[in-house]
């Protein structure tokens, strides 16, 4: 079918719409990079917009030998790994009785998980219940309250009771029982919303921020979105001072830039091989159940 | 010789069921075992909180704890609707999260219905690849380009402004200009995101619909109108009262990161008053009020969203 010339029109506006859309995304990107490659001088100079105006490693060395942010880098991945297994172990647990015909009060149970996401006792009551249980100041914090999304477990159960349910009779048969059902049919089968989930869960704790500033008091034990944050607001971030040659060739910009370059790598390279699951993911989240 | 033929009947049923109500426990043990601790994490961080909004009626201190505080009765929400100060913040996070509702909702869908029209399919997985991302990013992260971009010294944007204005402007200074930057900066954030399942809606719509209508010499707009909208309506209405949820929410990173002394009387909100009044200055049956406060207007908004809906049967429950 040849498409009309309004139709033609309507297409390069939209082309042009979109590809104006994917820049916005890409330049504050790019400007970041360009001024964490940069020397000083051209970034107080304000030379430095997309690409870097004398290409240096200043910032980065400087952000790696003065700040403690390859600490908070390897916190943060503390963080992340442990927190995405223990939720997504938690998520299975409570989806897969929950996708299962004969378990018992699974409708109560899966009303009383829902009521959760419309009403929530806030900050201060769980803040409350944490320091109770005396984690304030462990990563057990970070990682308990928001053990298992309800809204994920819906997902993952929704994606479970779409398995057909003649695998699940036929494995029985064979002898199998709940756990083996689960771990050899169930899960295998299961890869991409098991991948979309380990995702939503990853990213959430790679970024975790207001759950570290509210739990942890030690500067120790901070993340990076922490720690940069922290550098974003003060003047003086950097405590070695002990090379001159350094101190003249840093401004708090590029040290800025090259945090948040250090910050947005691990995602960046993750991201394309996870970005087929996370779609189907999401498409999943769009079935009622 | 055959035992059950003298077994009455009422007896063999009641065999029967007993059987099966014990095969149906066998299977549900591990069940069950497997589920205990999903419903402990329900109960400690989800129930329990929500039975601590009493001390929202309590003078709560340390030594008494949760329990045996003080009852005040409503001496609290007295207090939080007497107070301009509150009032100022509730205000500011109704204004907020309604202006990111109002002009954020209808943005992924417009994406949507933008990359589904696109026929060329490696462009279109290119702009989707990199209009998902900025949802991955830290607000962090975000707040810092956005600082970096919108800076007076040698902020990108400014550097534009003032090649045509001859001055820069302070954007995050300015109470108008920084509700425009919050609000489009998290439309910005998310747009990407939230399209994708609106164009796996759009993938659901019948392609000879378009068809007919071409034929029939329906032009675009005509199209995007009588077909693509009807086609993803009930999508629309689901998305639109889980946002309703979110109407008293304005998300803690994105205010905190933005905010700064100049704008406070408009970026106040609660997410950030309850962190600075609550736990940092220990008030914390006060704050408990405000939360409370928060979480029942939303829920109000979202079983009233759904019970309007499900007049037009498209309730989410």
């Amino acid at each position: 079918m040849r498409a009309s010339r309004g139709e033609k029109l309507f297409y390069m506006i939209n082309y042009v719409l979109l590809s104006l859309i994917a820049l916005s995304c890409i330049v504050p990107l790019m400007n970041v990079i360009a001024l964490s490659l940069s020397d000083a001088n051209a970034i107080m100079s304000g030379k430095v917009s997309l690409l870097p105006v004398g290409w240096t490693l200043y910032s980065f060395e400087s952000l790696f030998k003065g700040t403690p942010i390859l600490n908070a880098f390897w916190n943060s991945v503390e963080i992340t790994i442990i927190g995405t297994i223990l939720s997504l172990v938690v998520t299975i647990m409570a989806a897969y009785p929950l996708s299962r015909r004969q378990f018992y009060a699974r409708s109560f149970f899966t009303m009383a998980m829902v009521f959760t996401m419309i009403f929530s006792g806030g900050l201060i009551p769980t803040y409350l219940v944490v320091a109770k249980l005396g984690l304030v100041n462990s990563y057990y914090a970070l990682w308990l309250p928001g053990l298992a999304s309800a809204y994920n477990v819906l997902i993952m159960r929704t994606y479970f009771s779409n398995i057909p349910y003649e695998l699940d009779e036929a494995a029985r048969i064979d002898g199998c029982g709940e756990l083996r059902i689960l771990f050899n049919i169930m899960l295998p089968l299961s890869k991409p919303v098991l991948a979309t989930i380990a995702l939503f869960y990853g990213v959430g704790f790679w970024n975790a921020f207001m759950s570290v500033m509210i739990y942890i008091n030690d500067t120790a034990k901070y993340n990076m979105t922490v720690l940069v944050q922290n550098m974003i607001k003060s003047t003086s971030m950097v405590q070695d001072f002990s090379d001159p040659d350094m101190i003249a060739n840093l401004t708090p910009d590029g040290i800025r830039a090259a945090a948040v370059i250090v910050m947005v790598i691990p995602i960046l390279l993750v991201y394309p091989f996870l970005q087929k699951y996370f779609v189907k993911g999401v498409m999943l989240g769009s079935i009622k159940g | 010789m055959d035992n059950t033929s003298v077994v009455p009947l009422h007896q063999k049923e009641r065999e029967a069921t007993r059987r099966l109500r014990k095969r149906r426990f066998k299977s549900n043990l591990p069940l069950l075992i497997m589920f205990t601790p999903v419903v402990l994490y329900f109960v400690i961080f989800k129930y329990v909180p929500m039975g601590g909004l009493i001390i929202a009626f309590k003078d709560y201190n340390f030594y008494d704890g949760v329990l045996n505080s003080p009852w005040v009765g409503l001496h609290y929400f007295e207090q939080l609707f007497q107070d301009p100060r509150t009032l100022e913040i509730i205000r500011n996070t109704f204004v907020l999260s309604l202006l990111s509702i109002v002009f954020g909702f209808p943005v992924p869908i417009i994406l949507a219905i933008m990359l589904n029209e696109v026929r060329n399919m490696m462009f279109k997985r290119t702009v989707q690849t990199i209009v998902y991302m900025p949802h991955f990013l830290s607000w962090v992260i975000i707040a810092m380009m956005i600082m970096t971009m919108f800076s007076l010294e040698n902020g990108l944007i400014n550097k534009f402004v003032e090649l045509f204005f001859g001055e820069p402007y302070p954007f995050m200074y300015n109470n108008g200009s920084w509700i425009a930057v919050f609000i489009s900066s998290g439309i910005w954030k998310d747009m990407g995101f939230n399209a994708i399942i609106f164009l796996a809606a759009l993938t659901t719509i019948d392609p000879s619909l378009y068809e007919a209508a071409s034929m029939d010499g329906a032009s675009k707009g005509k199209q995007i109108f009588h077909i693509t909208l009807p086609g993803i309506r009930s999508t629309i209405i689901l998305l639109l009262i889980l946002s309703m949820g979110r109407v008293m929410e304005v998300g803690f990173d994105q205010v905190y990161m933005l905010q700064n002394s100049n704008v406070n009387e408009i970026a106040d909100v609660i997410s950030t008053y309850i962190y600075r009044t609550g736990l940092q200055g220990a008030q914390f049956s006060l704050t408990t009020a405000m939360g409370m406060f928060e979480s029942l207007v939303a829920f109000v908004l979202v079983v009233g969203a759904n019970y309007i809906a499900r007049k037009y049967n498209e309730g989410l429950w």
